[in-house]
Order: structure tokens, then sequence, then C-alpha cells
């Protein structure tokens, strides 16, 4: 008897996930059910599909955002790396820069995005600077010199080579509803998180990040290069931000310095309902797939309900409170017992 | 070894008495060494301004108006500053100010409509509506982070959404129009030439000061920046002193909202949008400590001056906003890596003084 409770206990254990994301896992599906219910709808393949559709760039977006949270850091500048990348990218094509096709024009913006991710690397591994602070004065800086160096025009058609794929879908489905399309962008993304779960469990590099987020003077000690890491943390999120505004603006079909403006929110927000801790060490792609998906839910759900459109900020800043509410709440009484663990929080500012 | 023992004793004591005494010294030189750089880039920057452009930079007009924007910025800065002392981070600030703003509006157009005289009578309750519901927000924040225990950045950060969904949605993104007369003449005023609501801020700012250097509450919030475990064991009830932080920062965020009306008969959801990067530039700038316990109130005054002195300057140069956020950028980083490099000097010189001896 005991021993079958202490099993189910334990199975119990691994379905909730070292990060909760079994938790996050039934909270979306009785969103889904609840939604489903309350407008039938919503339980149609075009509303999966267009859920799934525009989850893309906000999961890619989250990857990255993932990867600085778990090295203990927090990146507010992606959104104006993203922008940075994308407009120089489509601005240099349109101005005579020889189209080398697709992968030509997503090798420039990787290109720049991995260098505006290396300007924050550099600052913050170098002089050990709050995170929060050097990425919000890096985005004033990116957003400054695309706007006043590179261009603030609306740019309307992209060239021939992204114009070709933002129309593409990977299949089309006749429902009774109507047809639906699953665009053919999602397939980068899935790769993209299946590469970065790899990356963070597989590697030497992945293991140093959390280790790193976890406490970087025992990492130091422990023979990690923490210089190194950091930088290519930055690297990597800037590089990814970079993707995420090319395919942010391909699926637009049009380039404007002024896209992608405080969406920063809704992304960190998902990566910390997805279980990464802010403070770093923490974290999955799992869960951030998850949290990601939880947070379109919702949006989507909010239409459907005819929520006004003004009321979604809210909703994401109560629906993040709430989750680190939880959090915050279930760690504490999980530690009841020391006077050391009964602090409110660490007073940091993640850094 | 004995007598060596107890000669070395006596002298050991001395020689720590006047470390001690050395670093304190130091400590208070230091501090006045922050702000004296602060007023020698304020005059630096006055300087170059003034020797680029004399005809428009040194116009009364352009003076007046480095006074007139200061006091929001300025306000909304200290209220910064005063959570990076405990260590947290308030980005509601701003976005309490506006919904602050919005309620005055509000209500005093709600009144006007049915009876002008009374709504200009009550002025006086509008203000301090207006402030309430910065409090109110503060109140929330303080309880998210003091009792529920969120980080102060998520905690905000959510907030900041929170309290900036809430004024779209009762303006439908539209700006409000209408202020008490009273405010607006306030506001339009000018004592010996400087406007009314700088002497307004500089005696918020003073008030501050009094309560950070001068009160057992200042002491707590101090402490509770530099050491939150040293706080703890020291009997500081860290969460009503984080609760107190967060009110007042939501209260000095109330007087933001009064002086955003009282400039301009306006009031919407998106004003002020970039005050949230420079609020935090001004902070770091002022020599306060982004991890906590070290800040000085007349730093962040001189910096906000100084601030306002470059974004005039850059006008006065006919140079974007644009630019001038890219300025921002490179001063806060610049402060924080330049402060990082003195600090780890500082380190490394006052090394041997910690051998065991």
């Amino acid at each position: 008897m005991s021993g079958g409770r202490l099993d189910t206990s334990a199975r119990l254990r691994t379905l909730r996930g070292p990060n909760n994301e079994g938790i996050l896992a039934v909270v979306l599906l009785a969103l889904i059910v609840a939604m489903s219910v309350a407008n039938p709808v919503f339980f149609t393949l075009p509303t999966a599909f267009s859920i799934l559709r525009s989850s893309i760039v906000p999961l890619i977006f989250a990857l990255g955002v993932l990867t600085v949270i778990i090295s203990g850091g927090i990146d507010v500048s992606f959104a104006a790396i993203a922008v940075f990348a994308a407009y120089t990218t489509v601005r240099a094509l349109e101005t005579g820069m020889p189209d080398f096709g697709l992968v030509g024009a997503f090798v420039v913006a990787l290109l720049i995005g991995a260098s505006l991710g290396a300007v924050n690397g550099f600052l913050i591994a170098k002089f050990r600077l709050p995170t929060l602070i050097v990425t919000l004065g890096t985005q004033g800086i990116f957003k400054g010199v695309l706007l006043t160096y590179v261009g603030s025009r609306y740019i309307a058609d992209l060239p021939e080579s992204m114009a070709q794929i933002s129309t593409t879908n990977l299949f089309e489905v006749e429902t009774s509803s109507g047809s639906a399309y699953l665009h053919v962008l999602v397939v980068p993304a899935v790769l993209l998180a299946l590469g970065l779960a790899w990356v963070l469990r597989s590697t030497m590099f992945g293991r140093s990040v959390y280790a790193i987020g976890g406490d970087a003077e025992a990492a130091r000690r422990a023979g990690i290069r923490v210089f190194r890491t950091q930088l290519s943390v930055y690297v990597i999120a800037g590089t990814m931000a970079a993707v995420g505004g090319m395919i942010y603006v391909i699926m637009g079909r049009s380039a404007s310095p002024q896209i992608l403006v405080g969406s920063e929110l809704d992304i960190i927000a998902a990566v910390v309902l997805g279980g990464a801790s802010i403070f770093g060490g923490r974290g999955s792609v799992l869960g951030t797939t998850l949290g990601v998906l939880l947070v379109q839910v919702i949006y989507n759900s909010l239409i459907l309900a005819g929520v006004p459109s003004a009321w979604q900020r809210t909703a994401v800043g109560v629906l993040l409170l709430v989750g680190v509410g939880i959090q915050a709440v279930a760690s504490r009484r999980a530690a009841p017992a020391s006077i050391l663990e009964e602090a409110p929080q660490k007073q940091e500012v993640a850094a | 070894m004995k007598p060596v023992n107890s000669e070395a004793g006596p002298l050991n004591r001395l020689n720590e008495s006047v470390e001690s005494a050395w670093t304190r010294i130091q400590g208070k030189v230091n501090l006045q060494g922050g702000v004296k750089r602060m007023l020698v880039l304020l005059v630096v920057a006055f300087v170059i301004f003034a020797a680029l452009k004399p005809s428009v930079f040194l116009s009364g007009t352009n003076l007046r108006n480095i006074a007139l924007n200061s006091p929001e910025i300025g306000v909304i800065a200290i209220a910064m500053m005063l959570a990076m002392l405990t260590g947290g981070i308030d980005l509601s600030l701003v976005a309490m100010a506006n919904l602050a703003a919005i309620t005055m509006s509000t209500i005093y157009t709600a009144v006007a409509a049915g009876n002008p005289a009374l709504a200009e009578q009550t002025f006086p309750l509008i203000v301090l509506a207006g402030i309430a519901v910065g409090v109110a927000g503060g109140f929330v924040n303080g309880l998210l982070i003091s009792v529920v225990g969120i980080t102060p950045i998520l905690a905000t950060l959510g907030t900041m959404q929170v309290f900036n969904g809430i004024a779209v949605a009762w303006t439908g993104g539209k700006t409000l129009n209408g202020t008490p007369a009273v405010l607006s003449a306030i506001g339009a005023s000018t004592l010996g030439g400087i406007p009314t609501l700088f002497f307004v801020f500089v005696l918020l700012a003073i008030a501050i000061g009094v309560v950070i250097n001068r009160t057992p509450l200042g002491l707590r919030i101090q402490l509770q920046g530099a050491n939150p475990t040293a706080a703890r064991y020291s009997g500081i009830a860290s969460r009503k002193t984080l609760m107190s932080t967060y009110v007042i920062t939501g209260l000095l965020s109330g007087f933001a909202g009064v002086f955003f009306i009282a400039r301009n008969p306006t009031a919407s959801a998106d004003y002020g949008a970039s005050y949230v990067l420079l609020v935090i530039v001004i902070a770091v700038l002022g020599g306060t400590n982004p991890n906590g316990g070290f800040a000085t109130v007349l730093g962040v005054v001189l910096a906000t001056l100084t601030l306002q002195i470059v974004s005039s300057g850059f006008t006065a140069l006919r140079l974007s906003s644009y630019q001038y956020a890219i300025a921002q950028g490179l001063i806060l980083v610049a402060a924080m890596a330049f402060e990082h490099v003195r600090w780890r000097r500082r380190r490394r010189l006052t090394k041997p003084a910690v051998q065991p001896s």
C-alpha cells in the first residue's frame, strides 16, 4: 500500500516537472477546455493554427530571453535589437545591396543581431553591471541609432526574396469552418526550440549557463569561464532577436522602425510564467514554450470573449503578478523554518 | 611571546581605531566627492551648450524651460532613487503618475460639467485625490513586494502594465483635457523669475532628504539596501520598511501627476513613456547604487538638472529626440562603468587594511 502511494507521489513529481511545467500544462489545458465550452468557435483548427502562427515570433524572442534569464540576467533590449537587425537588412537590400536570396538576408540580419548582443554581453561581463540597467541603456542607444542613422521610413514592400516566403504555408486543411493554414515559418521556431533545449541540457556551454545563473562566483571557482559564457549568452540572445525580427517583418510584409514597441513585457512574462527563475539557474525550453502558448491563448480568448483590447495589457500584467505571486508564496511555504529563508525575497536588481 | 602580544594588543587597537576613523572620513569625502563630481558635470554641460549656441541656450525662455521641466522628472527620479536605495526598483512610477493625472482631470471635468465654480473651489480636494491614487498604487506595489514576496522588478513590471492598462481603458486611448484653473495658474507662475513648481520640487527633495538622513525610517531604508541579512538580524522589520518605501515612491508619483497637469492641462495614458529610462539614468548618474544602500538626494537633483541641460542643449543644437535617447543610453552605461572601475580600484587600495593582524 505505502509502496504504491510512494510510487504515485514520485510519478506525480515527475509529471510536475522540475520547473512546474506540468502545472502550467494543466492550466493551459483547463483554459482551452473552458474556452471551448464557453465558445465553440474557439475549438477549431483555424483557431489553433492562428494561435500557433501568432506564437512563432514570441517563442523565438522568449528562447533568447530564457537563455539570458537562466544565466542570471534580464534582457529588455531584444525588441530593439530585433527591429534594428530586420529593418537595417531590408533597408540595405532596398538601397542596392546585392540580393543573395532569403539565406543572404538572414545572414546579414543575424550578424547584426549577434554584434548588438555582443555589445550587451561585453558591457555586462566586463564591468559586471546590473543587466536590467545596461540593456535599458543599450535599448535606447540601438533605437536612437536606428532612427537617426539608418532610417525612420515605413517600407511597404519587401525585397522579392523575403516577400515570397510570407505567403507560403506548410500545409492547409479544409474544415467545415473554412480552410486552416499552418504557416511555414513554424518550422524554424520549432527547430530553434529543439536546438536550444539540446544545447542547454546536453552541452558544456548549456550547463555553464545554468551554473553561472546559480552562483557566478562558485562557477568561476569551479573553472567555468564566466566572461566567455556570459558574452556568448548575450550573443545568442541577440541572434535569436534578429531571427524573430526577420520573421516578424516577413509575416507582416512590411518593415518599420516603430514595430515591436512594448512587446518586451509579454515575452518576459511568458518566460517567467514558464518557471524560469528571475535570479537565474532555473528554467526550461518546455516551460517557456508552454508560457508563450498560455499568453497567446489568453489573448485569443480575450478577443473572442469581446474584451476591449485596451484591457489586454492589464490582463498580462495581472497574469504575471498572479504567476510570480503563487511561485513566491509557494517557495516561502516550502522553507518556513529558518530566519534567513523568511526573507521576503532577494533584494537585488537581478544582476 | 607573551610580552609581544600584550604590547601588540593596544597598538592593534589603536591601529584599528585610526583605521575606522580613516574609513569614516574617506566615506564622507567620497560622498561629497560624488556630489562634487555631479556639480562639475553640471557646470561642464552648461558651459559646453552655452558656448555652442549662446543665442538660444542662454535665452530666458530656455532657462525657464529647464526649471519648468525638471520638477516632474526630478520627483520621479527621487522616487526611483528611494526604491533603488532598498535594493529594488520601481518601473511603475510613470504609469502611476499618469493614472493620478487622469484621475484629477476626470474628477475636475465631471464636477465642472455640473458646476464650474464648485470645481474650482474643490481643487485642493482634487489634488488630494490624485495624490491618493499614487499612494494607493504604491501600496499595491508594497503589498506585492513585502507581503507576497515578489521581486521588485517583476512586481513593478506587472503593476506598470496593470496601471497603464487601466489608464488606456479608462481614457479610451484619448487625451483628456481639463485642469483646475488655479493649478494651471500655479504651473505658469514664477517667483523671482523661477517657476513656482521648481520651488515645490526643491521642498519635496529636502523633505525626502530629511526622511533618509534624519529619521529612523531613513536609516532602516539604507540598512535594508546595504545588507538585507544584517538588517534582519539587527531587528529591522524589513516588510514594514519595504512597504513604507513603496508607499513613499507612490506618493511622489502622485506629486509627479500633479506636476503633469499643472504644466499642461492634459492627461493621457502614454505621457512620458521615455521617462522610465530617463529617471533610471538620472538616479544612477546621481550616484545611486542600483544594488542598494547608497544614494544622495542632492546628487539626484543635480543629475536631473544636468540631464535637462543636455536635453535643452540638444534641442538648441537642433538634434533629434532620438539622438537624445542615444546620449541617455551612453551616459547611463558610461556612468555605471566608471563607478564600477572606481569601486574596484578603491577595493584594491584598501585591501591590505582588512588583512588579519
